[in-house]
């Protein structure tokens, strides 16, 4: 028996109203990504990017067309179910890490599992073994604020899959990072995409995130205009 | 607790902490509101206990038991039976006499003139038992002239200083007392002035004279009658559990329909009135306080949510929906007001009781003696602790900081979470 693709959207449109101006964000997409898969998303600002990655999170709400995530639609969804689904099948990795400040790294990564209520032991182990495969050992009990942007982007990076979720999506997750930050976070989710299996959907105008993603979708104005299988550069 | 609810009053919490400045602004108003609400209010409780205390004493107790009618005619013909006052004392003291009630005393009122050589002056006698109404009343401790009435008095008057000067009389002066007896007719009583009293209350003053309640019942032809049985409690807060078993008590007994029994609030309605209006006066006040105290508030729980827009988009993105994200902002209204609602009720208990735990002193504003309503104002005010007042206290400040946290609330609520999103770019 085949299992559910991680995602799938059928036909996706996202149409604002802007004063008298209607601007038409997403057009009819359609896609399909399996399990495992480390997929982005380019094309240039207002291609529409971000707001797919909204409406694949529900995070907005498609004027037209479906979303499923891991075989669930989320189109058909309200505001309850939207909140358990993006907590038990999504992560989310933002541009500007989003950390909350008044918790610790630790406790940070952990808030997917605390809201599910994970007992404490298990949480912990979880999370500890995360920032020892992602170079963040000892830095647990720090504040966002004591961390540099690239250990801010990995704390963040931990808590979109610390909870083993079907798909974590990612805005522009290199945006703010030098090069060599950049490197060590994107070396980071190629390793937990490779062991975990975890799906990775990034959205980015990053050329090194490109060379280094499986499938590239380019978007113009909205629409896929390729959709490409590529062998990243890493694995040349 | 389940597992959002603790992260919420985690996050709450944490949240305060984070702007402390800000939060500790907003709580000092609050400390000082609470400490201001629970003072006027414990202070407001000593003044009016005190009042009802000192009028009560003047007139038939915190409770009175008469016949029906009397309130309203204050004649003779309105009086209890010397049977039916011993169904009353009789029914008081079966099965115990209820511990709440420190005092009963029998009276015998007559409106009435007094006579001497110097002219005539209509006063209000009192026939009294001399033992147990030095006991109940506080005349006794205003004696001006001689002294209050004593067991074995029978032609004795205890005459207000105002009467007495008005009638030209002087302590063992004789003058007469003329009134209507039980039979309808004018009957007449000669008695001596044994003592003087002043109350400041002038209308008092000038009209009440004490006699005993043996000399008055032979006189007016209705020996072992009584107009009322008053009742003194320890306090006016146990007025309606006591009046509810007195009655309880009573209709077990034939003839009980005859009686009835008045709170102070019905026996004394100008007092109830004054009583009313200083809690609707202080009321208002603390209303108004609270409102000002409550914008403050939504300013700072609106302020920390507007600067924390993305942080709520975060924690939807994360798995909260949009009601557990406003009920975090409700918990941080309610922790920060209640904790610091808490600590300035604390605050304002504290000080009065260190402060003015014996009473406050207000004799320095108070040049002469201050009397409304038939009641004399006492230069010192003991504050009165009650734990309701604390409940009360408590939950007004819970109820102002859900009432003050509901709009914040309602924008986190509303926040659209790939809308905070954008601000990224």
């Amino acid at each position: 028996m085949v299992g559910n693709p991680a995602l799938r959207t059928e036909a996706v449109w996202k149409v604002f109203h802007q004063e008298a101006e209607e601007v038409r964000a997403v057009r009819g997409v359609t896609l399909t990504i399996q399990p495992g898969e480390f997929v982005v998303l380019a094309g240039p600002s207002g291609s529409g990017k971000t707001t797919l990655l909204n409406l694949i999170g529900g995070l907005t709400r498609p004027t037209d067309g479906r979303v499923w995530v891991d075989g669930l639609e989320l189109t058909r969804m309200g505001s309850r179910e939207l909140a358990r689904m993006r907590l038990e099948k999504l992560g989310f990795i933002f541009q500007s890490y989003n950390l909350l400040p008044v918790l610790s790294a630790l406790e940070n990564a952990e808030f997917p599992l605390l809201l599910r209520g994970m007992e404490r032991d298990q949480r912990e182990r979880r999370v500890r073994e995360l920032f020892q495969r992602t170079g963040l050992a000892g830095l647990e009990h720090r504040r966002p604020g004591k961390l540099s942007g690239g250990q801010q982007q990995r704390v963040a990076v931990i808590r979109a899959v610390v909870g083993e979720p079907a798909l974590v999506l990612a805005d522009e997750p290199t945006a703010n990072l030098d090069s060599a930050a950049s490197d060590i976070l994107l070396t980071v989710m190629e390793e937990l995409n490779r062991d975990l299996g975890t799906t990775f959907i990034f959205a980015t105008h990053d050329s090194r995130l490109m060379e280094r993603s499986r499938r590239l979708i380019h978007l113009v104005d909205g629409q896929i205009v390729s959709d490409q299988w590529q062998e990243s550069r890493r694995e040349q | 607790m389940s597992s959002k609810t603790a992260v919420i009053a985690k996050l709450a919490l944490r949240n305060l902490r984070r702007q402390a400045r800000r939060s500790l602004l907003t709580a000092a108003s609050m400390i000082a509101g609470g400490a201001l609400l629970i003072f006027s209010l414990i202070l407001g409780d000593g003044t009016h206990e005190q009042w009802i205390d000192s009028a009560v004493r003047m007139a038939d107790g915190h409770l009175a038991v008469q016949s029906v009618g009397f309130q309203d005619s204050r004649a003779l013909k309105d009086r209890i039976p010397s049977e039916s006052r011993g169904l009353v004392e009789q029914a008081l003291r079966q099965g115990g006499f209820p511990a709440n009630i420190n005092d009963m005393v029998p009276r015998l009122a007559v409106t009435g003139m007094a006579s001497s050589a110097a002219g005539a002056r209509p006063a209000r006698i009192l026939g009294v038992d001399p033992v147990v109404e030095a006991a109940f009343s506080v005349l006794d401790e205003k004696v001006r002239q001689g002294r209050y009435l004593q067991s074995g008095d029978r032609l004795a008057a205890f005459v207000g200083i105002g009467l007495l000067e008005a009638l030209d009389l002087r302590l063992g002066s004789k003058f007469v007392l003329t009134a209507q007896d039980a039979g309808g007719e004018i009957a007449g009583q000669l008695v001596r002035v044994v003592g003087t009293f002043r109350t400041g209350i002038p209308e008092v003053d000038r009209s009440l004279l004490h006699i005993p309640l043996s000399t008055a019942g032979a006189w007016l032809g209705c020996s072992g009658d009584v107009t009322s049985i008053g009742l003194l409690l320890g306090n006016s807060e146990q007025v309606p559990q006591t009046r509810s078993s007195l009655r309880q008590r009573l209709s077990q007994h034939p003839g009980s329909e005859e009686l009835q029994v008045l709170s102070w609030r019905e026996s004394l309605p100008e007092l109830d009135a004054a009583v009313k209006i200083d809690d609707f006066s202080n009321y208002l006040f603390q209303g108004i306080l609270f409102g000002i105290i409550a914008l403050g508030i939504v300013n700072t729980v609106l302020m920390s949510v507007m600067y924390r827009r993305r942080e709520f988009g975060v924690l939807q993105a994360l798995g909260l929906t949009p009601g557990q994200s406003a009920s975090l902002v409700l918990v941080e209204g309610l922790f920060l007001t209640v904790l610091s609602g808490t600590i300035g009720i604390a605050l304002g208990l504290s000080v009065t009781w260190f402060l003015w735990g014996e009473g406050l002193d207000l004799s320095s504003m108070m040049n002469n003696e201050w009397t409304f309503s038939g009641v004399v104002m006492e230069p010192v005010v003991v504050p009165r602790f009650r734990v309701a007042r604390m409940v009360q206290g408590l939950s007004f400040i819970f109820l102002i900081g859900m009432l003050a946290s509901l709009y914040p609330a309602l924008r986190a609520l509303r926040i659209d979470v790939a809308e905070t999103m954008k601000f990224e770019r």
